[in-house]
């Protein structure tokens, strides 16, 4: 991957090189939503104490979060994160920014030691243990490493994530079948992980993701296994399922992407959130 | 809820299979473990069949007086056979114990000396066979604690001419047998403890083994139910299939190992059924209980806190 050296020069869109089929669309789209300032459009959301005030707009919401471990060590500072419906959002910042830890808080993992942190209108701290898993129904997590099972096919991999929540099987087959086609992976059903390139694999972990119906799709580091030409296949189809309507967030080192992309960019430097701009760049330009 | 259970015990199903390695160290290590168990559990029930026959040996011996009438005789029995202490009373004659003391002879291979004699010396006795031998001096005290008016027989039972002191071992066999009874079950409550571990443990490693598959199923939304219930059925299935083969590796085992110990049971009547049964109910029991606890146990670690 470039270095911060040539990724502070303005974007270049490696387009000449790398096959970003379809997204010119995605980048036209690229028209996101107004940043807010969190605390008022919080105010606004879940204005009078009502924590279950939900709109359609606002998939999630961070209010002064601070995460101290039982170690001493603060992972996260005040944050203020604001994260409107259909918003693609990257999530930048040196190892131990406190991107994990943010994801943490994000799937109820771990519980902020002061402010809250609202899911689809509902505050993950009052949820209570047994709604837990719910919550994490609404969200369609995809990491590094992929994370398949590897004694089982595609899609028994991506089935896997209904049968364990206790769908119906009559309604497993048709989702899984749906989403496999989404990431154009129905060819390779039957196949096992170790027989899938690694583009394939992270693929088949999106299906996994997405096959809940999500209202956010959290991505950590999806690219950091992969070459760069296989790099831009998988953020293309994440960029797709935006488009389709699903919040994406994705915590990536990958600085070409995310400045050829100019979406919005919240970038956390020791578990402060440092710079949260629309149509940003890996790098701050100054 | 039928589906869920169909469910997990789907899941039991593949994931024990899926896990071929894995499982069968589970098993194999079910199955020493049981077999180790149900060893010493009819190691120690022949250690108690032995004492308990010992400890029917121990019986009070009280001689009658030669000039006591059958009246009196009858109902010395019945007082002593209505005491709560006392198992049953055997009567024996005059006759009777000239018998046994020729037929003793005999068996020694000793000369019979009684013909020398002109009249028969014993005195008929009654033995009492007590519900437990440490009630002895409690009897004795009862039949015979101290002289009649005349200095001699007992102040209690004037049928009595006396009662055989067998105190010191009475004593010495009560002491062993406590001691043997303790150890027999300290061994066995240990023994008991290192199968729980190992099983626990291995049960615990087979989980470990699948943390990434629990790690899934918990960011997917599964709830701690559909995360847990396959696990503790798997164990269970590890318990079940650990336990069908110690029982008939047991089961294979017992005639040969009966044939071998012929004599020992041929003088403690030892009761079989009684033992197929425990043995069937204890590796069983254990077997899916410590498979299930295991399970339990190990998968905890990994729910939503």
């Amino acid at each position: 991957m470039a270095g911060p050296a040539r990724s502070r020069h303005p974007p270049e869109v490696p387009s000449g090189r790398l096959p970003l089929h379809g997204a010119g669309g995605s980048l036209a789209l690229d028209v996101a939503l107004p940043i807010v300032p969190a605390r008022s459009l919080r105010e606004r959301l879940l204005g009078g104490g009502r924590t279950r005030a939900r709109t359609d707009r606002t998939v999630l919401v961070l209010h002064d979060v601070t995460k101290e471990y039982p170690n001493g060590r603060v992972a996260l500072r005040d944050v203020d994160l604001v994260i409107p419906e259909g918003d693609f959002v990257f999530l930048v910042g040196p190892s131990g920014a406190g991107k994990s830890t943010l994801i943490k808080l994000l799937i109820r993992d771990e519980l902020p030691t002061r402010g809250e942190v609202v899911l689809d209108g509902q505050d993950l701290a009052r949820i209570g243990r047994r709604n837990v898993p719910r919550v994490r129904r609404k969200i369609g997590i995809v990491f590094q490493d992929f994370k398949l099972l590897p004694r089982k096919s595609v899609w028994e991999n991506v089935a896997f994530a209904l049968e364990v929540t206790g769908t119906p099987r009559r309604r497993i087959r048709p989702a899984v079948d749906r989403v496999l086609a989404l990431v154009g992976l129905t060819a390779q059903a039957r196949q096992h992980p170790h027989q899938l390139s690694g583009g394939e694999q992270q693929r088949t972990a999106i299906a996994r993701a997405l096959v809940h119906d999500p209202r956010l799709i959290i991505a950590d580091e999806p690219t950091g296994n992969l070459d760069p030409l296989i790099s831009w296949e998988i953020i293309q189809l994440l960029l797709r399922i935006n488009e389709l309507g699903v919040t994406v967030l994705m915590a990536t080192h990958n600085a070409d992407v995310v400045t050829a992309l100019r979406k919005r960019v919240v970038a956390l430097e020791e578990g402060r959130v440092i710079r949260d701009e629309v149509g940003g760049t890996y790098h701050r330009v100054d | 809820m039928i589906g869920f259970i169909a469910f997990s015990l789907r899941r039991a199903w593949q994931g024990f299979w899926r896990n071929a390695v894995m499982s069968i160290a589970a098993t194999a290590t079910m199955v020493l473990m049981l077999l180790l168990l149900a060893g010493f559990w009819i190691l120690n029930t022949g250690l108690l069949a032995g004492l308990e026959y010992t400890e029917s040996k121990v019986n009070i011996v009280a001689d009658l007086q030669d000039n006591a009438t059958e009246g009196q005789v009858r109902d010395l029995v019945a007082r002593v056979e209505a005491m709560p202490e006392v198992l049953r009373v055997d009567s024996i004659s005059r006759d009777e114990a000239l018998q046994r003391f020729k037929a003793s002879r005999r068996a020694q291979r000793e000369e019979d000396l009684t013909r020398f004699l002109d009249s028969n010396p014993f005195h008929a006795s009654i033995e009492i066979f007590l519900t437990d031998a440490e009630l002895y001096t409690v009897v004795q005290n009862r039949l015979c604690s101290e002289p009649g008016p005349t200095g001699k027989g007992c102040a209690e039972e004037p049928a009595i001419e006396s009662v055989k002191n067998q105190q010191a071992l009475v004593d010495n066999v009560v002491t062993i047998t406590n001691v043997l009874q303790t150890a027999g079950a300290v061994v066995l409550v240990v023994i008991g403890l290192i199968v729980l571990f190992i099983i626990v443990n291995t049960i615990r490693l087979a989980v470990v083994a699948r943390a990434e598959e629990i790690e899934i199923m918990r960011l997917v939304g599964a709830s701690d139910a559909f995360i847990r219930w396959p696990f503790v059925f798997e164990g269970a299935m590890v318990g079940v299939l650990g336990a069908a083969l110690a029982l008939g590796i047991l089961g294979a085992a017992a005639d040969p190992l009966s044939r071998f110990m012929f004599d020992f049971f041929r003088v403690l009547p030892l009761e079989f059924g009684g033992l197929t049964r425990d043995v069937l109910v204890l590796v069983l029991g254990a077997g899916i209980g410590l498979g299930v606890v295991g399970s339990w146990v190990s998968v905890r670690t990994y729910l939503i806190r």
